[in-house]
């Protein structure tokens, strides 16, 4: 619940409890059926801006004013989806794919070439990931950030041809320089519009001679290339690392069998098999939640839209956390574990509880003294409270304090 | 400038009875300044008079004004002027050709193993082990910004972190409740032990250091975060190691005004960094070490910017430092299978100086089976 699907919604813990394990996995792995929830998020359009406007102040002006209010628009369309799905199943694993894709606005700096991304991430979330990193290798925002509209047959650059394979398909170690500069070519004649994120290709700009690329000798585009690198046997194996790492446990390693479940590549059938995995309440799969994912759980668990919020404070408090939606600090994507655990981290954890508190529902966390605990781990859906956090929560004084400890506890913090 | 950074305010002035004490007068200190993206060590300290240098990278190559010579053959980058005055003062020491052996063109990879100080997937910070080996005290060791460095996560211990925004504890009534989710409990797994031990953290230090940050920074980030570190070793906070960084160096495209631009904030830190050290009463204690990942392709690309390389110098710096070059300079003509530069200078046997000299600390316990050590000091 808390790993695959941002955690529960009022009640749901409890009621899950009751239906039993094998209902649970089935609910949580929900996804692509109708959705209320989504539904009732306003479907967010932004406009192509078109060119920067050079030498024209006042329009200069203009331009970063609407490039910042639509990134805003974006951000805070993306959160309340996470908030508001029924089913979150799609958009935790668009928000898993936009960490492995890692691709920053900052580049581009057009919101409607992330937007473009982002739905491309969303199609492909729990489809075949064959198909998804043939959509990305043609994504703009991602040729942008990794400049590859900077690759040219006489001057390669190749920033994108080796974080493909190595952050995104293979892993390190798994290919050679000559494949990083053979694959570099293959990734020539594509150039992306800025403002809308298209990319076209040119024929005449394109490397058309035969390549050797990991051990296959052909002529490659963005496509046939994609399609090497995945039917790989360690793209399976790499692929399953990777879910079992974010979503299973840091600390140790899936079992072999894992990988076989990604055999077609088939993303669906992976997270199918990492959701029935056994031995979730083993120390060793306990997971710290990122800053995104522990907002999103309490916003869900409140009952708070994140657009309701003020957008500069959550933007500054998500920032000074170390994770903000369309701005991973580099293309290895965001940290994980202990790292999200810093003191600093906590006193801006702090000031956001505080605000989604003002605007959320304490309703089920209205019920009598005696019962407070055992009502935070219902709404919250924490297994177990320890001695520590327990006695705090008994100490609380109000609906409001109560729901700031429990957010706050390390309990909450880290998915046990 | 140096006023905003002095302060009347000590550790000891800030100190409560129960609190730790401040750092014992002449105990050394070490700053660590990460470089994060792979800072092309060819254009910061410059090979100018080798013709390879002009023709391997001629749409990135710099020219004589954007030269500080310090050798007959070997300039400053010109936006690095502080840290070229501190060269003729012979507090820096520029170490040469500095990797490791098989050097990654991966930045995580390669980064991982500068943090863990290891070749083989060690996990945890070479600080970290070294922290695992103190009493604990929230003090120990800080890194400056929100998300913890490798190099500070050791087995069992996490160092504290600090921010240039300040400190600001938690107010209201639940506020009081927080602290108690600061201690350890016996049902608590790793990681809730490692979020309570945070917790503790953050309370440990607010009242000690959140006076000693300025409320309104100036200066670009990584003058900020120098700055900060700087007010916090003259006022004898007992810290032993800080890191602070600076992202970006990972220069593919636009690389001279890109790089030219960081050095120069770098080299702006570190110049009123040691100006207002000098002045304090720690004068001699601080050492500063400035790398990065890797250094970059000696060929330029066609986009004015170099891919990911090997080798490159690592700066030691600081008035206990005996300034010069050390370890020799890896030759434009004899790269690698990769038109990289070669190694000539293992990073461990600086970390084994830095551990001898600064934390008085045997070697072998940080970096099992390592013993080699290149002392600057």
């Amino acid at each position: 619940m808390h790993r695959f699907n941002f955690g529960p919604t009022p009640g749901q813990y409890a009621e899950l409890l009751r239906s039993g394990v094998s209902a649970t996995q089935s609910t949580v792995l929900e996804h692509g059926g109708a959705d209320p929830g989504l539904d009732s998020v306003r479907p967010l359009v932004l406009a192509d801006l078109g060119p920067y406007p050079n030498n024209d102040p006042a329009a200069e002006t203009a331009f970063w004013k609407r490039i910042e209010s639509d990134s805003n628009k974006l951000v805070m369309w993306w959160l309340d989806r996470m908030v508001a799905a029924r089913s979150p199943l799609s958009e935790r694993m668009t928000w898993f794919w936009h960490g492995h894709w890692a691709t920053s606005i900052s580049a581009i700096s057009y919101p409607l070439a992330m937007m473009k991304q982002n739905n491309t991430l969303r199609r492909h979330a729990l489809a075949n990931f064959r198909d998804m990193t043939k959509a990305m290798v043609v994504d703009g925002a991602f040729n942008v950030w990794l400049n590859n509209d900077q690759n040219y047959i006489d001057s390669p650059n190749e920033n994108m041809a080796r974080e493909l394979m190595e952050l995104m398909t293979l892993g390190v170690n798994k290919f050679s320089q000559h494949d990083v500069t053979a694959a570099a070519r293959a990734l020539t004649g594509y150039s992306t519009n800025y403002s809308n994120g298209r990319v076209t290709f040119k024929a005449k700009e394109h490397y058309s001679e035969p390549l050797t690329i990991l051990g296959s000798r052909s002529k490659f585009d963005a496509a046939s290339l994609a399609t090497l690198v995945v039917s790989k046997p360690q793209n399976a194996r790499f692929i399953a690392d990777r879910l079992w790492f974010r979503f299973v446990s840091g600390s140790s390693k899936p079992p072999v069998s894992l990988a076989r479940s990604f055999a077609s590549r088939d993303i669906s059938s992976l997270v199918d098999a990492l959701v029935r995995t056994t031995g979730w309440a083993s120390p060793a799969h306990d997971l710290v939640k990122s800053p995104v994912e522990w907002f999103v759980g309490a916003c869900r668990a409140l009952r708070v839209r994140p657009s309701r919020l003020d957008s500069g404070g959550l933007q500054w408090e998500l920032s000074q956390m170390g994770q903000f939606p369309f701005n991973p600090p580099n293309v290895g994507g965001w940290t994980y574990g202990q790292a999200w655990l810093s003191p600093v981290a906590y006193q801006y954890r702090f000031e956001l509880a505080q605000s989604i508190v003002e605007k959320g529902d304490l309703a089920p966390l209205s019920v009598a003294r005696s019962k407070v605990v055992q009502a935070c781990a219902d709404w919250l859906g924490v297994a177990d409270w320890s001695r520590r956090t327990g006695a705090a929560l008994a100490a609380a004084k109000s609906p409001a304090d109560l729901a700031l400890v429990a957010l706050l506890s390390p309990e909450y913090m880290v998915s046990a | 400038m140096l006023a905003a950074m002095s302060t009347e305010l000590t550790f000891e002035s800030l100190a409560s009875a129960a609190s730790d004490g401040p750092l014992p007068a002449n105990t050394p200190i070490l700053v660590l300044v990460t470089l994060y993206g792979g800072n092309d060590g060819l254009n910061t300290v410059v090979p100018f008079t080798d013709p390879v240098y002009a023709s391997a990278r001629s749409n990135i190559a710099l020219t004589s004004s954007q030269l500080l010579p310090f050798t007959n053959s070997l300039a400053f980058n010109s936006s690095m002027p502080s840290i070229s005055a501190l060269y003729g003062q012979n507090k820096v020491a520029i170490v040469q050709g500095v990797s490791y052996p098989n050097p990654s063109l991966s930045h995580f990879s390669s980064m991982a193993v500068w943090q863990s100080a290891s070749l083989t997937g060690v996990s945890s910070g070479w600080i970290g082990r070294w922290l695992d080996r103190q009493p604990h005290n929230a003090f120990n060791a800080i890194g400056v910004g929100s998300t913890v460095p490798p190099s500070f996560v050791g087995e069992t211990s996490v160092a504290s972190m600090v921010d240039v925004s300040g400190i600001q504890l938690p107010w209201g009534d639940a506020a009081k409740l927080l602290p108690r989710l600061g201690r350890a409990s016996s049902s608590d797994g790793a990681l809730e032990g490692a979020a309570a031990t945070s917790i503790a953290d953050l309370f440990a230090t607010a009242s000690l250091l959140g006076p000693l940050i300025p409320t309104s920074p100036t200066g670009s980030t990584i003058f900020q975060q120098l700055s900060m570190v700087a007010t916090m070793i003259n006022a004898n906070v007992p810290t032993r190691v800080w890191e602070v960084n600076l992202s970006s160096f990972d220069t593919h495209s636009s690389e001279q005004s890109d790089q030219n631009s960081l050095l120069a904030d770098v080299d702006a830190a570190i110049g009123t960094f040691m100006t207002s050290i000098s002045a304090g009463s720690r004068a001699n204690d601080v050492t500063v070490m400035i790398y990065s990942e890797f250094g970059r392709r000696v060929e330029s690309n066609g986009s004015d910017g170099t891919d990911h390389g090997t080798s490159a110098p690592v700066l030691l710096i600081g008035n206990g430092v005996k300034g010069g070059l050390y370890g020799e300079a890896p030759p434009l003509n004899a790269l690698d299978d990769n038109g990289n530069l070669v190694v000539t200078t293992d990073f461990r046997a600086i970390y084994g100086g830095l551990l001898h000299d600064v934390l008085a600390t045997s070697v072998s316990d940080i970096i099992p089976a390592w013993n080699t050590v290149l002392s600057v000091h």
